[in-house]
């Protein structure tokens, strides 16, 4: 017999017995007994839900169950079961409903809560709604043993899970001792399998009150507690038709089905799931149901709080100093299947701090394995970049640094209180899980201080470092299908707004296109969105109509349109974060360059800060623009103007930063060996006409190029 | 050539949002023209003005609010007198006791006191709360299901408690919920997108931008404020068609011309007459800018800016 025929043969158990119930308390009680659940205002609340159906007395449920029996369709399709499993359901609903017709309180005294009032529901759905409460469970019968059922239900307790008990399960739960009701959030519903009506009865009443789903909209509430309702059923032999129908009650409604037995029950992936292994239901519970339990709290005998961001350990008061430029050591971040990591694994291979000299430079690499449905790699840099304010704000641990040239100090008051080296994987543990919830599922740390390993742990690190870097070397504005924006910045610069493209970063020099993508789908409702650029324009100065939509939508209306590539027309506007400021040089047709840290004057005239009121704002300023460092040596600099080779003049610092990146584009665009030697600095000129004799006798590649104005 | 008027109406407008019950409820926002336009288009519902009162007692040391509200000892009392100030629409009700700093009120206080209050007056209601953010959370859950039915604006849910206060208030109690950003265009829209992703309604949403007293970086207020109505109105973005509440006594009663005393500024005259003319300046840039609403303590203030609005509109 197939799973299909065990959920049509225990539909039509329970309608039976509905019908059996409802007729006896007839018999009993006649057609007018007022018939009203307690403390509510949704009268029988899944047969009102599902029928759009207010039954106020007793004689109602007649026709109820005349609708509960046409939706039990027995054909082999999977919405008879799905309809079947919801009827099942409702016939639940009446027999436990019959027990309470003429006011009686059927639960009165007895160890079961049975029906829920609105006031519960409500108790209940807020924290369900935002999440405080991750999920619920639906226990149903005896677990293997009284220890297995009370390990399960603390384990469910211990993670925020909302537990109801239903069955042997909850005299399994009174033997161990366990505290039942609602407010410990333990609640034993009722006996027999019925008594899942009330829990429907909660999760359809609190679609009505929390979606605003209208009763008689029967997909709509199927729809909500599949989006919603973070609920799953574990379900412990026997396992009789009857459960099995409800179960495709839940399972219509998107709550997965958990099961130890394994005889007549058929695996469906994400929804009927056999587990034999009792001591694992809530993993592969909480996986089915994609539930992501919060961290709240970090597990470290030290304060954990952005206080201590700044915080100054000196080598004297340092137990440990852990030194990326004398010995090994890296932080890593590596994404990983999500069989491949166990949650919240902290491992520790080599000696721990104990074992070393008071102020000892000591060899750590650190190794986050995450794992996630939507985890991609471009996240790794974005991840590991943070450490270093997460391991700040520990109390007591300072870090500088990233990748393999990380310096962390852990001071003596700290080891002290306790802390040791696995504290550390527990702060970046919970830090990683809070922070970016939305793409990790599973985090483990692993933290090895053995020097023989490091070594070649470090070496494999650096093959990671060195293939992302390529990869985004390897990233242009065309072989990437959309860019990001940027209006971080407008809380001050209202109609500011970065195109972030993958070879024009935000002009602040913190956000990459990378960066921006990981800011987007880490929080989608920030300041980072996709644009499109489907619509080209012109390619050459960087124009895209869905980029003119965006910088439209997103100033509010102050802007109409943006080149990427042109510093003359419709330049993209800056806030007044910019590294530095690009300005035409008239005398020599080319660009100057300045950054924020060069005090002195420029070939313009004008010092930094005199380009800058110029250039802020968010207006556009043809002939002068903001940009990040790294913009430099971009091949989209000043493309529509001729590109790298209009730069004439550069501070002497700047230029040291992006010598070597600079060289090679210019050899690559234009043969040019060694062009920086041909960019002048403040050691060289600081007039136009000094700046355009050095030009000309360096042959200067400007000097051959059409006038800018 | 002769002045041509183009009535600068648009096709977009402000939700409306309606608090309170029967013959006391009212609406605000609702236009489809910038403040005061009304040379425009009509203005739907003129901006409204609520009296503030505190849980922990009025402003003493004020004569003339010490003498409006002598011998009122409970907040039940206090609210109608309040509720009785000539131009006041709506009373909100802050409950600054409640913050763990100023005395740390149980939210079964808080509760009893509120719905002491909603038994004595009729007025629709707002309800400020202690600017704790947790504290603030449970408060308004609480508050929200004590005064079910009397359709009252909770403010506000912030970024960091948004879910909860738009679950319990907006959702399981169906009341009014006043979104609070940090003076920033997108802090706001991103909020208002928050608060609707959680089923909220956007009709039952106010905003709450923040402010400045006049002469006290204002000009970032105005200007945010007229883009944010910008936006709604010649944009039509509907994520920031939500009417604007301004609670204005709470910056203009806090800054030094409303606090230094006359014995150290005799040059400068009374406290009282200061304070209130920080706080009808205020009020009046902030409904120049666009707010629909603002929240006053005086009642002179009260009565003045009501004046001012009933011959503006």
């Amino acid at each position: 017999m197939g799973l299909f025929d065990r959920v049509f043969r225990g539909s039509d158990q329970m309608y039976e017995k509905a019908v059996g119930e409802f007729e006896k308390t007839l018999a009993e009680l006649g057609e007018g007994a007022p018939l009203q659940m307690p403390d509510t205002a949704y009268f029988m609340a899944c047969i009102y839900a599902y029928q759009n159906r207010k039954i106020t007395k007793l004689g109602d449920l007649r026709e109820a169950l005349d609708e509960i029996k046409a939706r039990m369709v027995h054909e082999q399709r999977t919405g008879d079961v799905f309809s079947s499993g919801i009827a099942s359901v409702m016939a639940a609903e009446v027999i436990e409903g019959c027990k309470y017709a003429g006011g009686r309180r059927p639960y009165e005294g007895t160890q079961y809560h049975g029906h829920f009032s609105d006031a519960e529901v409500r108790e209940l759905g807020v924290p369900l709604v935002t999440q405080d409460i991750p999920g619920f469970v639906v226990i149903i019968d005896e677990a293997p043993s009284d220890e297995e059922a009370a390990a399960l239900i603390k384990g469910y307790q211990n993670r925020g899970i909302f537990v109801f008990l239903i069955g042997g399960v909850i005299d399994q739960a009174a033997r161990s001792k366990i505290q039942m009701g609602f407010p410990v959030r333990v609640v034993p519903v009722g006996q027999d399998i019925w008594a899942v009506g009330h829990i429907i009865s909660l999760v359809v009443r609190a679609a009505m009150i929390f979606g605003a789903v209208a009763p008689g909209d029967w997909e709509a509430f199927n729809e909500y507690s599949f989006h919603r309702i973070f609920a799953f059923v574990n379900a412990f032999p026997p396992l009789p038709d009857i459960t099995v129908a409800c179960g495709a009650g839940a399972i219509a409604k998107g709550f997965p089905v958990i099961t130890n037995v394994v005889e007549n029950v058929w695996r469906v992936p994400k929804t009927i799931i056999i587990q034999e292994n009792v001591a694992d239901f809530i993993e592969t519970s909480l996986e089915a149901r994609d539930i992501k339990i919060k961290i709240t709290d970090i597990d470290i005998p030290v304060a954990f709080s952005t206080a201590f961001e700044g915080e100054i350990i000196r080598k004297k008061d340092a137990r440990v100093d852990i030194n990326g430029a004398r010995v090994d050591c890296f932080e890593w971040v590596r994404t990983k299947e999500l069989h491949e990591v166990e949650d919240h694994r902290i491992e520790l291979v080599g000696p721990d701090i104990d074992e070393f000299e008071q102020g000892a430079t000591m060899a750590v690499g650190i190794m986050v394995d995450v794992a996630g449905r939507t985890m991609q790699s471009d996240f790794e840099p974005v991840f590991e970049r943070k450490f270093h304010n997460f391991l700040n704000c520990v109390e007591g641990v300072m870090h500088t640094g990233q990748r393999d040239m990380i310096r962390v100090r852990i001071s003596n008051d700290a080891f002290d209180a306790g802390f040791r080296i696995k504290h550390l994987g527990e702060v970046l543990y919970a830090k990683v899980k809070s922070e970016y919830d939305t793409v990790v599922d599973k985090c483990q740390v692993t933290i090895v201080t053995d020097t023989q390993q490091l070594r070649e742990l470090r070496a494999e690190a650096n093959k990671s470092y060195d293939k992302r870097d390529m990869r985004l070397r390897s990233m242009t504005d065309e072989n990437v299908e959309v860019f990001y924006n940027c209006i971080l910045c407008q809380s001050f610069s209202p109609s500011h707004v970065c195109i972030v493209t993958p070879e024009r970063l935000g002009l602040c020099g913190a956000v990459s296109w990378l960066d921006a993508k990981a800011t987007n789908e880490l929080d989608p409702n920030g300041p980072c969105q996709v644009v499109t650029k489907k619509v080209v324009l012109n390619e050459e100065i960087g124009s895209w109509e869905d980029v003119n939509e965006a910088v439209a939508k997103y100033s509010h209306g102050a802007l109409e349109r943006v080149t990427l590539y042109s510093i003359l027309e419709d330049p993209m506007t800056s806030c007044g974060c910019f590294e530095c400021i690009c300005g035409i040089e008239p005398a020599s047709n080319g660009v100057t360059i300045v950054n924020r840290e060069h005090m002195g004057i420029t070939p313009l005239g004008m010092t930094f800060s005199e380009m800058a009121s110029m250039t802020g704002g968010g207006v556009q300023t043809p002939g002068f623009m903001g940009h990040g460092k790294h913009f430099i040596a971009s091949k989209k600099f000043l493309k529509a103007e001729g590109g790298i080779a209009r730069i004439v003049w550069m501070p002497r610092a700047l230029k040291d930063i992006v010598r070597d990146r600079l060289n090679d584009a210019a050899k690559e665009l234009y043969d040019i060996d060694d062009f920086c030697s041909m960019v002048a600095d403040e050691s060289i000129s600081e007039d136009p006409d000094t700046l355009l004799e050095f030009l000309t006798e360096k042959n200067h590649p400007v000097l051959a190029m059409s006038p800018l104005l | 050539m002769a002045f041509k008027a183009v009535p600068q109406k648009f096709a977009a407008k402000i939700n409306a949002l309606t608090i309170g019950t029967g013959e006391r409820e009212i609406s605000l926002g609702g236009e489809n023209v910038f403040p005061f336009y009304s040379f425009d288009a009509p203005i739907e519902n003129r901006p409204k003005i609520g009296i503030e009162i505190h849980d922990r007692g009025h402003y003493a040391g004020v004569p003339g609010m010490d003498a409006y509200y002598a011998g009122a000892d409970t907040l039940a009392q206090t609210a109608k007198r309040a509720a009785a100030a000539e131009g006041a629409d709506f009373l909100a009700v802050s409950f600054d006791g409640a913050h763990p700093d100023n005395g740390d009120r149980s939210v079964e206080d808080c509760v009893a006191a509120i719905k002491e209050v909603a038994d004595a007056v009729d007025i629709p209601l707002v309800i400020e709360g202690s600017k704790h953010i947790e504290k603030d959370a449970k408060l308004f859950e609480k508050i929200a299901e004590a005064l079910s039915g009397r359709n009252i604006l909770v403010m506000s849910a912030r970024e960091e408690n948004y879910k909860g206060i738009a679950a319990s208030v907006g959702l399981a109690y169906s009341q009014k919920i006043g979104a609070e950003s940090a003076v920033d265009i997108n802090l706001a829209k991103q909020l208002n997108v928050l608060i609707s992703q959680m089923g909220v309604k956007s009709e039952n949403t106010a905003m709450n931008l923040g402010s400045a007293a006049a002469g006290y970086g204002f000009e970032y207020v105005a200007s945010t404020v007229d883009r944010v109505k910008a936006a709604a109105l010649a944009q039509n973005d509907t994520m920031l068609q939500m009417p604007i509440v301004t609670p204005v006594g709470s910056e203009a009663w806090t800054v030094k011309e409303s606090i230094v005393s006359q014995e150290d500024f005799p040059e400068w005259g009374p406290r009282e007459i200061r304070g209130i003319n920080m706080e009808v300046s205020t009020a009046a840039a902030c409904l120049a800018a666009g707010s629909n609403a603002v929240i006053l303590r005086h009642p002179e203030s009260v009565k003045t800016i009501s004046k001012l609005v009933s011959q503006l509109s």
